[in-house]
């Protein structure tokens, strides 16, 4: 798996990609709540490029959605295959966690406008 | 569908999932299992392989883990994961309150409910010194 990380405004877009298993959720962890540790507060995750997730890689957006909760932060998941939303309808993520269907409904939901 | 089954050994090492997937993949291709079927079976294996490497064994084990998988002409496809750790049974394991509130939601239990959510029928034996969890999917 490969983390990308980009700056759009003042929202942090980090997109993932491939496999989030058991083996690639620590350094996934270490990233997303570092960033959120040092100071991002406006959190997009870009899955687009995201084939499987398993419950390892599910725990890491349950952390940093609690994790930005508290401090008022935002956090978003957008671009999500048909086979990975599934998992997060069936694991009960699409209550708790705002999810977007594309990088431009999330940018606007945090009141960014898109790059053109 | 067409009938036939194999079994896999895995080490006590999170890497080897990557190879489970590929050769349960390989099986179902060469068996004609749809995608669909076996995207929700290797995600199960994932999960239940996974809990025994992290919790189930030492680091480091040199123990095994059998994963066989049966297809059958009921159009349904069997999977069991052995493992020679000590007895546990994942299903009795809480399910997580998925209507809790984001503060609320607790970490574990996840991946057995996906386990069960994916699965037509989940079901748990100890069998001569071994935990044996079986997994069935129907073809739809």
């Amino acid at each position: 798996m490969q983390i990308k990380e980009e700056k759009q405004g003042d929202v942090m877009i980090v997109t993932i990609d491939d496999h989030l298993d058991t083996a690639a959720a620590p350094a996934f962890e270490q990233r997303l709540l570092g960033l959120i540790d040092g100071g991002e507060r406006k959190v997009l995750i870009d899955c687009g490029p995201l084939e499987y997730v398993n419950s390892a890689g599910l725990k890491v957006f349950l952390l940093a959605a609690k994790k930005l909760e508290p401090v008022g932060g935002q956090f978003i998941i957008c671009s999500l295959a048909p086979s990975v939303l599934m998992i997060f309808e069936m694991i009960g993520f699409t209550r708790i966690m705002k999810i977007a269907p594309n990088r431009e409904d999330a940018l606007r939901a945090f009141g960014v406008a898109a790059a053109t | 569908m067409h009938e036939g089954s194999i079994t896999l050994h895995i080490s006590a090492d999170v890497r080897e999932i990557e190879r489970l997937n590929r050769l349960v993949r390989q099986f179902g291709e060469l068996h004609d299992v749809p995608s669909r079927t076996l995207y929700s079976v290797n995600l199960a294996l994932d999960e239940l392989v996974t809990n025994v490497i992290l919790y189930g064994y030492e680091e480091g084990s040199a123990k095994e883990i059998a994963v066989k998988l049966v297809t059958t002409t009921k159009d349904e496809l069997v999977a069991s994961v052995a493992d020679e750790a000590k007895p546990f049974n994942p299903l009795e394991v809480a399910a997580p309150d998925l209507k809790a509130p984001l503060e609320e939601r607790q970490l574990g239990g996840l991946g057995i409910h996906l386990v069960r959510s994916l699965m037509d029928h989940v079901s748990y034996e100890r069998e001569k010194g071994k935990n044996v969890l079986t997994i069935r999917k129907r073809i739809r």
